[in-house]
């Protein structure tokens, strides 16, 4: 494999480097440069976490062959703060708390500072536009394009350099107030270093070997040709876990490394620590594992039913957890209204989507301390758990919390810093695992897809006399946070309501699909988005203003809930007067309004999205020619 | 992840043939690199081993730009962004400004290149129905010699062109069609980024009062599996008076020709919707006017 010569200036400097034919400019930049301001979100073009100028033009260097770099002048993020002072754009960004878990940040920096530089008066939609090529997930776009505008005025002189300046707060005041985040210069630099751009000498590259099975046995499992591979440092499956195997955040079901079976598509069955990525890719494939598979389900309702594959022998049901909750007396409540309504909603498996797939870095240290590098969001959980796995006492086992660049619930399980340990321990060096985006949706938790059925009974003047809810999930392969997603669903799906009589049944069940965990919200999503369906629907059947029929039922201070829990202030009428403002609501039935809506082409109200703020003045101009 | 061991960057049209002929069946020909890597990783075609890379980006014939009264002369390396940034070439080909604006995103546009799209023949290519409606001709180089053909002909299906072992897309040769109005209308899941479902390409030259129809030319892509251009349509528009009841009638005569695999009724309605917003769009850019076209229509498709 010949290498290339590369010659180029980058952030500056000349450089003239051997780089490997098939290195995208991202990786030269990040592992051989060591300049790991601009990230990999996805590696194919769609996030915008990579994005770097070359010869002046920002391009996404995930998707640029290294050798297109040949002669040119490369800026990463790295270069727009090179004398240690924040760019104007950075400076706003601080100012404007754009930035939350800031991995995207460095791309959108970038990107908006190609965006100013094609037009230093670009209006917001132009802005939009040209910012369209990268992804945030938790900062949000608002406080993105307010950065990027207050930046435009003051490069232009419309507003005075103070404007980026500090608000002075009352000393020790802080609640609605507009307090910078101490964390932003180094996220809008670059410098923050999460798990995936973290190094360390003498650092082995992890390749997953993955099941293609949703539900089979494993009859063995070869690893030697793998092993025998120049530059393989270690080969690890479920046979190397040498204390009692299982994790979980309520139950120790699943395995690091698929043990005897494996439950869903995309499993971790074998792990593999060597010298590059490269070798340790082709050492996984090299692994020979003797599958026999079983039938499987995915269904939730089919796995319910009886004769259905059994995942796990602790549940010969299939079900995960069954949180059943009872006040009152259903029955009678249905009888003695004047309307009972019952209908089905559904939602869908959701990825989180963070733009940081999960990465770690792990390692033995001097004491003998395995140590685990990770942004995991759970890790006090996570050390007494993996000290049980290896078998170690606690105090030899040290969790770090890298910066996370994005959870939501996503990063909360212990999915593959078992195996990282592992590695350490096997290879006494450290191991660096980053997933690519592929693996990250196809192994982690999801959002639980839910059935809901829902039978309420109402009274003619709005009154809830009583709601009957069983909500079924798909917990995927194994518990996860199954477990308190139905407590949480069950505790929060009947509403901010004070209902009469309840009954609430959820259920999580085991099924051959990607296991479904944490996602912000916890089951209230599910059942909320089936109960408040369903009030708007009563409202129409019983000609209510669907704001009235909310606050007809809503809890008041000192109510107490479903699950007896005494509510000491309810701010529900305040949120429902300030969204019934917000939204310029039409008071009335929903079937009282005719077929025209009043409430569009208002000025707060935005309009449609489409393209082509740029063009503004060429129609007119092309009109005129 | 591509693994390649080899990456060629020939200078000239003589080294690229050389470097295609001495690894023949095991190098692949790249040019902005965009679908590249994104095509070599799970989910797709998952870990390939390609020994040689060859990127022809770099040859002055695939990197020249001509333009006169007739014709516009595009090397196959032209960048997309080039349609948005250069105003001669904007002018020249009215459609191709409004498809690029919908094209990825700004940054992929600076690095993908027209060639590319079309020698791809993705279904759902955005730039080769509007060359397309520019009655585009594709010129095939190969150590053996020249071809020409027209673009609705080079691609044949789905990833499928006429394309031979050793040939490369040198250029495309299209009308210039300066004083069209020009219109592309795109539907896909989301803004940016994104692949469309349907897209069309419309052009309309009115006479002087901007009154009366002297030539339509439409493409659309996302129906079936290959752009298609509309001739029909445009015999019957060419001549018509600029009026609702012209365009109304106009939109209706693509809709039986969807054949996609899948959303058939929807793709038919779209059909209809852009037909109507394509000529509109592309009417009142040539100038129409302003009593010509209904203000409902305008309204509703502007």
């Amino acid at each position: 494999m010949p290498d290339l010569r590369l010659d180029a200036t980058v952030n500056g400097r000349k450089i003239s480097r051997a780089a490997k034919p098939h290195q995208r400019l991202l990786d030269f930049l990040r592992d051989d440069l060591n300049l790991t301001g601009n990230k990999e979100g996805c590696g194919a073009g769609e996030c915008g976490t990579c994005s770097v100028f070359v010869d002046g033009v920002l391009m996404k260097s995930c998707l640029l062959p290294v050798a297109k770099a040949q002669g040119a002048v490369i800026e990463s993020v790295e270069a727009l703060a090179s004398t240690g002072e924040l760019s104007l754009l950075q400076k706003a960004f601080h100012k404007m708390g754009a930035s939350q878990c800031g991995y995207c940040i460095p791309g959108m920096v970038m990107a908006a500072t190609a965006a100013l530089r094609a037009n230093p008066f670009a209006g917001r939609e132009e802005i939009k536009e040209r910012l369209g090529g990268n992804i945030c997930r938790c900062t949000g776009y608002q406080k993105i394009f307010d950065a990027v505008e207050l930046a435009r005025d003051v490069q232009n002189g419309r507003l005075p350099a103070t404007a980026l300046g500090e608000i002075d707060a009352e000393q020790g005041d802080f609640i609605g107030k507009n307090v910078r985040r101490i964390d932003t210069p180094s996220k809008v630099s670059g410098r923050l270093k999460y798990a995936g751009d973290m190094t360390m000498p003498g650092m082995l590259h992890v390749q997953v070997l993955r099941s293609p099975h949703a539900h089979a046995r494993i009859v063995s499992i070869e690893t030697s040709a793998a092993e025998a591979m120049d530059g393989v440092e270690g080969v690890i499956t479920s046979a190397d876990v040498p204390g009692e195997d299982g994790f979980g955040v309520f139950v120790n079901d699943q395995p690091i490394m698929a043990r005897g079976k494996v439950r869903y598509v995309g499993e971790a069955v074998a792990a593999v620590a060597a010298a590059d990525l490269l070798t340790a890719k082709r050492a996984a494939a090299a692994i020979k594992v003797n599958y026999e598979p079983l039938p499987a389900v995915f269904d939730a309702d089919d796995a319910m039913r009886a004769g259905a594959p059994v995942l796990h022998d602790y549940a010969p049901d299939n079900i995960t957890k069954h949180i059943p909750i009872r006040v009152g007396d259903v029955e009678k409540g249905f009888s003695e209204s004047d309307l009972v309504v019952e209908e089905s909603y559904s939602t869908q498996a959701i990825e989180h989507a963070y733009l940081e797939p999960e990465a770690g870095l792990a390692y033995v240290d001097h004491d003998d301390v395995v140590t685990i590098v990770s942004p995991s969001q759970n890790i006090t959980h996570h050390r007494s758990m993996l000290a049980r796995i290896i078998a170690k006492p606690i105090s030899k086992v040290r969790f770090i919390m890298s910066p996370v660049g994005g959870g939501f619930g996503g990063k909360e399980d212990m999915i593959y810093q078992g195996m990282l340990a592992l590695l350490a321990m096997k290879t006494r060096a450290p191991v660096r695992l980053v997933f690519t985006r592929e693996e990250s949706i196809i192994s982690t938790a999801k959002r639980h897809p839910s059935r809901t059925t829902l039978r309420m009974g109402l009274m003619r003047d709005g009154r809830i006399n009583a709601l009957q809810m069983t909500m079924i999930c798909d917990g995927g392969a194994y518990g996860l946070s199954t477990e308190g997603v139905m407590r949480k669903a069950a505790i929060l799906g009947a509403g901010p309501y004070a209902i009469p009589n309840v009954r609430v049944d959820t259920y999580g069940i085991y099924t051959n699909n990607t296991p479904s965990g944490a996602f912000r919200s916890f089951g209230a999503l599910q059942t909320q988005f089936a109960t408040e369906s369903h009030l708007d629907i009563c409202a129409e059947r019983l000609g209510l203003d669907p704001f009235e029929i909310r606050r007809i039922n809503a809890m008041r201070d000192g109510a107490i809930t479903h699950t007896k829990q005494t509510l000491g202030s309810v701010s529900l009428l305040r949120a429902l007067e300030a969204a019934e403002k917000a939204s310029g609501w039409e008071a009335g039935s929903p079937v009282s309004r005719g077929d025209k809506r009043r409430d569009l082409d208002r000025a707060d109200i935005r309009p449609p999205v489409s393209l082509g703020a740029r063009f503004a003045g060429v129609d007119k101009q092309e009109a005129a020619e | 992840m591509l693994i390649c061991e080899n990456y060629l960057t020939p200078v000239t049209l003589g080294e690229a043939f050389t470097a295609m002929a001495d690894n023949r069946g095991r190098c692949r020909v790249v040019a902005g690199c965009t679908d590249t890597f994104p095509w070599a990783r799970e989910g797709r075609a998952g870990d390939v081993d390609i020994p040689v890379l060859i990127d022809v980006s770099k040859i002055p014939e695939l990197n020249e730009l001509r333009i006169d009264n007739k014709l516009v002369w595009l090397g196959a390396a032209t960048p997309i962004q080039r349609f948005l940034d250069d105003a001669k070439l904007a002018r020249a080909l009215p459609c191709m400004p409004r498809c690029a604006v919908w094209f990825a995103d700004d940054q992929i546009r600076a690095q993908a290149t027209i060639g590319g799209n079309i020698v791809n023949a993705s279904p759902a290519a955005d730039g080769t129905p509007c060359l397309i409606a520019h009655e585009a001709e594709v010129e095939l180089v190969s150590a053996r010699g020249k071809r020409k053909l027209p673009l609705a002909d080079f691609v044949t299906g789905p990833n499928k062109t006429v394309l031979e072992d050793g040939e490369l897309l040198v250029a495309i040769e299209c009308d210039a069609l300066a004083g069209y109005g020009g219109s592309f209308e795109k539907v896909g899941h989301r803004r940016s980024l994104v692949i469309s479902l349907v897209c069309l390409a419309a052009l309309v030259k009115l006479d002087r009062d901007g009154r009366k129809i002297e030539d339509a030319r439409l493409s659309i892509a996302g129906i079936g599996p290959r752009p298609l251009r509309l001739p029909d349509v445009e015999k019957f528009l060419k001549g018509s008076p600029l009026n609702a009841a012209t365009l109304e009638e106009a939109a209706d005569m693509p809709v039986a020709l969807v054949a996609s695999r899948t959303r058939q009724d929807y793709r038919r309605d779209v059909v209809h919707g852009f037909m109507l917003r394509g000529l509109v769009n592309a009417a009142r850019r040539a100038g129409a006017d302003a009593s010509a076209l209904a203000p409902e229509l305008e309204a509703a498709y502007a």
